[in-house]
């Protein structure tokens, strides 16, 4: 059965009809387009690579469904940014290597966008323990915790 | 412009696949779309081993929005089987034949047993559940010493028995060699003052990566064949695709999606998956995709290891080892699996057990079993992630046994003098082994965490050190990989100058994480005398690159990139000659430098020329060329080592373990490393770190487990524990390297054989710590619950006797 | 990986709206979601097919926790990480601050309900168990033949049945979790163990315990959870901790030895039942010390 949402994404409203089974994941890469939130897992929702805002909070996009968002605000990580500007986050992942495939990245990048505005001087622990909901293969985290670490820097100033 | 001095070999520089991955621009293969591309979805066995008796397609076909539902009866007449002799390696096995589906048999949970063609994924899955399948169990032969026993049943039609491989790795070529050392080995074990002998097992677990896999298929009557392919090899992919679907390849392409989200050996395979999308893509004249579940991909790909080894080893009361005597067993599940067939893994483990040990009589013998379970797959630490461990345990075994320090053990044993052939065959090209085991101690500062161990005892505290090394491939030589896998070793690069000054380098290997944009672009850049920002880098595209064997062994810093710079140079000399004929000197291209975006003749500085009018005038105005040369600035450079080459590792873990409840903490991770000259050291600390992790993860967490009916009870993430970031150290990473003498740059590849030496490290790091307790663990995972029974069963033990 | 067809998705704006849709549901195919941390789960792999859901984010006046003197009430749709926050929990009821801080991953958090969970009643789930040990009462509305709301209390212990049973009818929906006014004397502690960080338990315990001015254990309550059957009470520890204090520790650990043998402990991939029994044991001491000394407000 389809349903009209309407959802604000990024600063544009959408008002879409989809199946009420369709999962927010796959509304924002399949009839939103914007493919830089991805799916690592199937309905266990542990992997975190999905990971957006709702109304500023990070979630699991691949654990709700589209018409849940109806009437509520999505940041994915297109939208992390103003355009042509980077993050602080964006930035210091690329300065501190804290990416090699990229896949869990997006997922990691909106999670700790809100980590540190809920904790803007975390300790090392504290940020391993915001990550728990990330999971990375590549990096072994090392890198992505110095990161944040210099982000919280940054994003203090 | 750049400082006159700039090499960008060495320098950390900024990924330049980061703006677009940390914005959300990464061109995955979930992202590429095809107008009107139908939805492939697979139909999995849920038996371990039966016969099908009926498959029901009638209530799936009947639904609206599919195109076509296929079974194995369907394909078989319709589709080449495996095996084709690209994907066969060049070793004495027997290769199963099987189909994309399952064929009259069921051999494993998850096996493909028939598939969907739908609108889309949401009405294919819909679909793929009206399938009715009935089936008639078979006995589920659960492990090789189940597959072994006479009467057990036989997995594959038309064999005696259930062993697909056998090898002697050890004694020459001759039986009567072969015999000889066996007896001399056998010898040196019964007479040595210290003998020691372990039954090793590893568990079934693996390196998955983010990404689960996918294939997309396009026919068109004229261009023929398109297929986009999660994989790690498009140019072998391509070769077996045109085969199976009887296309010629002119008119098969295959491209590795730019972006790929890990790989590390999964991606590796040829797999039955992307066959059967590309002959439904030209059975209906539709794209067709398949975007491989989570769950599938842990149900059926990933999973690695899985070998027990009863090693012996013979030592000196110094503790020098004099001999080593292994009988490896590999549990390869169903073996169907191009390329590796799942025993390729177990088979280079054990031609790598010597490790860098300096071993001259081993008597080394494999035996692999097919099982129904998924066939393994490549994982990092390729088959040697087991045997590292069984030999990291022994060298700790044979240190208690002679009460020395463990890493003095190693010191004693460790090669000094390279280059040299381990009695495998193995040939250790060059580096200084102990120079990165003394780098990785002092770095420790072992003297004084004894003294911490010491102290920390009295007072209750379980503190332990351990200690693994790794001598890896830096990539795989033709000479290995032609017998190994039938496929070529050579790194091959295209560079292409513009007449802008700009630069495209094409490869033909698909990188998944590793960097190739960047490090290349760095090589080429200090080659040239540009900018990295000039250059840009292709890859994985069958139809714009030249044949690569993909990225596998860790062949990107040590072929691939030699190609690049061979290339490089080759254009260079092309410049410089044209340069000083146009300049009317007489001299030879080395008097030339390329630096900041410059061609100078370095005897008179005033003599030059900037890159970017040079590569002009050479492509665009090609008019009074000296006699010889052409127009154009394009080469492509095959590059193949004279030597197989390595690199080499030794890593250090230092534990906290609480006897109360055998849960311990790691403290600290440190390893050293050889990775010859670097061109990027974050990338390597980068690569360290990532592998490190994976070993601890694989070797604390992970495993797939099969139930007694043979049902696959680890197939989410839920299950399937992997290691998040507040269950892992920070990893520091040393340098200490040592220039390859056999690449253009002195670089080594490494990535491939990281995860090697940790669980040796870690388990021995544990055991070190409950010296006390005298625990001895030999089986993997390593886990709370196991290390504290180990503990019970040694104090009683102790209590008995 | 995908659910299976929806036929209807309705968001309530009230709660007899909520309410009137439950009741006019057909063998029960219509599926409340809250925050969908297990629900979702159970659609995607389909275990679950619900034709109707009725999602309850926009419901009024069950998504905080509210104090009055002689009661806490949290509402069934407070978020775990509101929960973690709330620090007037200090103390009695600290117990579900510890259970919320470490539920999932932080984006499980900023989801999941208490009531969520407790609707759900997994094996494994910390909720549950902490709630049985804190002596909590469930808040249950619906609607009677004329269509008036009506609502009853049961206590958690009666609320919670086998693995993923509660008391809850069809037509029912939760509302809050209560908790009476806590006593100053007063402490809760809960603590997991799990392979990796966070993970669902293998074996976690809940200890909350009333002490006397001499700091010894006047009432204890204590909840496991890891068993296969569900969260289980532990009498023979609640007995045993009655009249000894934190420096009693010998005693503390015979408890949770008793506890150990006491309850039903099962072998899975994860633990073997001895193991299970000395982190019942081990877990139990260290969490009850720390109840012991936020009883007494000593740190």
């Amino acid at each position: 059965m389809q349903q009209s949402v309407s959802v604000e994404i990024n600063g544009i409203r959408y008002d879409e009809q989809v199946p009420i089974r369709m999962l927010l994941v796959d509304f924002l890469r399949d009839t939103v387009g914007l493919t830089g939130t991805h799916v690592g897992c199937t309905f266990e929702g542990v992997c975190g690579a999905c990971t957006v805002h709702l109304d500023g909070e990070a979630v699991k996009s691949c654990m709700m469904l589209a018409v849940q968002a109806n009437g509520r605000a999505i940041t994915t990580i297109e939208g992390l940014a103003p355009k042509g500007e980077l993050h602080a986050l964006q930035k210091a992942f690329t300065a501190r290597h804290a990416l090699q495939c990229g896949f869990c990245t997006a997922g990691i990048l909106m999670n700790a966008a809100e980590f540190l505005k809920e904790n803007p001087d975390p300790t090392d622990d504290e940020i391993r323990h915001a990550l728990v909901g990330n999971l990375c293969r590549c990096t072994g985290y090392s890198h992505i915790v110095e990161a944040i670490r210099d982000a919280a820097v940054e994003m203090r100033k | 412009m750049g400082h006159p001095d700039l090499n960008w070999v060495g320098r950390e520089l900024n990924r330049k696949e980061d703006l677009r991955l940390t914005t959300g621009k990464g061109q995955y293969f979930g992202d590429i779309k095809l107008q009107g591309a139908l939805h492939l979805v697979f139909v999995r066995s849920s038996r371990a081993h039966a016969l099908i008796k009926r498959i029901d397609t009638a209530a799936a076909k009947a639904m609206a929005g599919v195109f076509a539902v296929v079974t194995g009866a369907e394909l078989k007449d319709k589709l080449k089987s495996l095996p084709i002799p690209v994907v066969v390696p060049a070793l004495p096995a027997r290769y199963p034949t099987f189909w994309p589906l399952a064929v009259g048999k069921v051999k494993f949970h998850g096996e493909p047993v028939a598939a969907v063609v739908a609108k889309d994924c949401y009405i294919a899955e819909d679909a793929a559940e009206a399938i009715e399948i009935e089936y008639e169990d078979l006995p589920y032969v659960a492990g090789p010493e189940e597959a072994m026993k006479p009467g057990a049943p036989i997995l594959h039609p038309g064999w005696d028995d259930n062993k697909i491989f056998e090898l002697g790795f050890t004694g020459g070529a001759t039986p009567e060699s072969v015999a000889q050392n066996e007896t001399e080995v056998d010898r040196l074990i019964r007479e040595a003052p210290v003998a020691i002998k372990r039954r090793f097992k590893v568990h079934r677990t693996g390196v998955t990566p983010m990404e689960p896999r996918g294939a997309m298929a396009n026919w068109d009557p004229s261009d023929g064949m398109t297929c986009w392919v999660t994989t790690q090899r498009p140019h072998i992919d391509r070769l077996a695709l045109a085969e199976i679907l009887d296309i010629p390849t002119n008119q098969m392409r295959v491209i590795a999606p730019r972006d790929q989200g890990g790989g590390f050996g999964v991606k590796a395979p040829f797999y039955r998956e992307p066959i059967l999308v590309a002959f439904m893509a030209k059975h209906l004249g539709r794209p067709v995709r398949w975007q491989e579940t989570r769950e599938e991909h842990l149900m059926c790909v990933s999973q690695e290891r899985d070998q027990i080894h009863d090693l012996e080893v013979a030592a000196n009361k110094d503790g020098k080892i004099i001999a080593v005597r292994d009988r490896g067993l590999g549990d390869v599940g169903d073996g169907c699996e191009g390329v590796y067939w799942g025993f390729l893994m177990p088979f280079l483990g054990s031609a790598l057990l010597p490790n860098g040990y300096d071993l001259p009589r081993c008597d080394i013998k494999l035996k692999c079993y097919v099982t129904n379970k998924s066939a393994l797959s490549p994982a990092r630490s390729f088959g040697s992630f087991a045997t590292r461990f069984a030999m990291e345990r022994m060298v700790d075994l044979v240190a208690r046994a002679v009460d020395k320090e463990p890493a003095d053990v190693r010191r004693l044993n460790l090669f000094t003098q390279l280059p040299y052939t381990t009695a495998t065959g193995v040939y250790l090209d060059s580096g200084d082994f102990l120079k990165v085991f003394d780098t990785l101690t002092a770095k420790i500062d072992l003297k004084k965490f004894r003294q911490e161990q010491a102290d920390a005892r009295s007072k209750g505290r379980y503190l332990g050190v351990g200690f693994g090394v790794g001598a890896e491939l830096s990539g795989v030589a033709s000479a290995v990989l032609v017998p190994m896998e039938n496929q070529p070793g050579f790194g091959a690069a295209t560079v292409r100058i513009d007449p802008r000054g700009n630069v495209q380098i094409f490869e033909g290997d698909a990188p998944l994480g590793q960097g190739h944009e960047t490090t290349f672009a760095q090589v080429a850049a200090s080659e040239l005398g540009i900018e990295p920002e000039h250059i840009t880098v292709t890859t994985g595209d069958t139809g714009t690159t030249p044949f690569g064997s993909g990225t596998i062994g860790a062949r990107g810093g040590s072929y691939t990139v030699s190609a690049v710079a061979n290339a490089c140079r080759h254009l260079k000399t092309k410049m410089a000659k044209i340069l000083a004929h146009d300049l009317k000197l007489d001299a030879s291209p080395a008097d030339f430098d390329f630096a900041s975006g410059m061609v100078t003749y370095r005897k008179e500085p005033s003599k030059q020329k900037s890159f970017r009018s040079l590569a002009e005038r050479i492509i665009m105005a090609p008019l009074n060329l000296p006699a010889g040369e052409t127009a154009g600035l394009e080469y492509t450079a095959f590059f193949e080592a004279e030597v197989p080459m390595i690199c080499f590792s030794a890593h250090a873990c230092v534990v906290e373990v609480m006897a109360q409840t055998g849960q311990f903490k790691i403290l600290r991770y440190v390893t050293a490393e050889d990775v010859g000259k670097m061109i990027n050291p974050a990338i390597v600390e980068g690569q360290v770190q990532g592998g490190v992790v994976q070993g601890l993860s694989n070797t604390m967490f992970e495993e797939f487990v099969y139930d007694d009916n043979g049902q696959q009870l680890t197939s989410t993430f839920e299950s399937y524990k992997m290691a998040t970031a507040a269950d892992v150290p920070h990893v520091e990473v040393t340098d200490a390297c040592t220039p390859c003498p056999h690449t253009p740059l002195g670089t080594r590849g490494l990535g491939e054989g990281i995860p090697g030496p940790v669980p040796g490290a870690l388990t021995n790091a544990v055991c070190d710590a409950l010296t006390p307790f005298n625990v001895d663990i030999i089986e993997l995972p390593l886990r709370p619950n196991r290390i504290w029974q180990a503990i019970r069963e040694a104090q009683s033990a102790k209590r008995a006797s | 990986m995908y659910p299976a067809t929806i036929d209807h998705y309705l968001a309530p704006k009230t709660l007899q709206q909520a309410l009137e849709a439950l009741s006019l549901q057909h063998d029960g195919d219509a599926m409340c979601i809250a925050g969908g941390m297990s629900l979702m789960q159970a659609m995607k792999s389909r275990l679950v097919r619900p034709k109707t859901l009725v999602d309850l984010q926009h419901l009024p006046g069950i998504n905080s926790i509210q104090f009055s003197p002689d009661a806490i009430a949290i509402g069934a749709m407070t978020r775990y990480a509101a929960i973690a926050r709330e620090t007037r929990l200090h103390g009695a009821y600290e117990a579900l601050n510890d259970a919320a801080r470490h539920v999932g991953d932080r984006q499980v958090r900023n989801r999941g309900t208490l009531g969520g969970s407790l609707c759900w009643n997994y094996f494994a789930a910390c909720c549950p168990a902490t709630c049985l040990a804190l002596g909590a009462e469930i808040e249950l509305a619906s609607l009677d033949e004329k269509k008036s709301q009506r609502t009853r209390r049961i206590a958690i212990g009666d609320f919670l049945k086998g693995p993923l049973e509660t008391a809850r009818r069809s037509d029912e929906l939760m509302l809050s979790i209560r908790l009476p006014a806590p006593p100053r004397n007063a402490g809760s502690a809960y603590k997991k163990w799990g392979l990796v960080t966070d993970a669902f338990p293998v074996v976690g315990v809940a200890v909350y315990v009333e002490v006397n001015a001499s700091g010894a254990c006047t009432a204890a309550r204590v909840a496991v959870c890891g068993l296969v059957s569900g969260p289980k009470r532990a009498g023979s520890a609640e007995k045993a901790l009655v009249g000894k204090s934190a420096k009693d520790q010998g005693a503390i650990a015979a408890a949770f030895q008793a506890a150990a043998r006491e309850l039903d402990v099962q072998a899975d991939m994860w633990a073997s039942p001895d193991y299970r029994r000395m982190l019942i044991q081990e877990l139990g001491s260290e969490v009850a010390h720390t109840a012991f000394q936020r009883a007494t407000g000593r740190k």
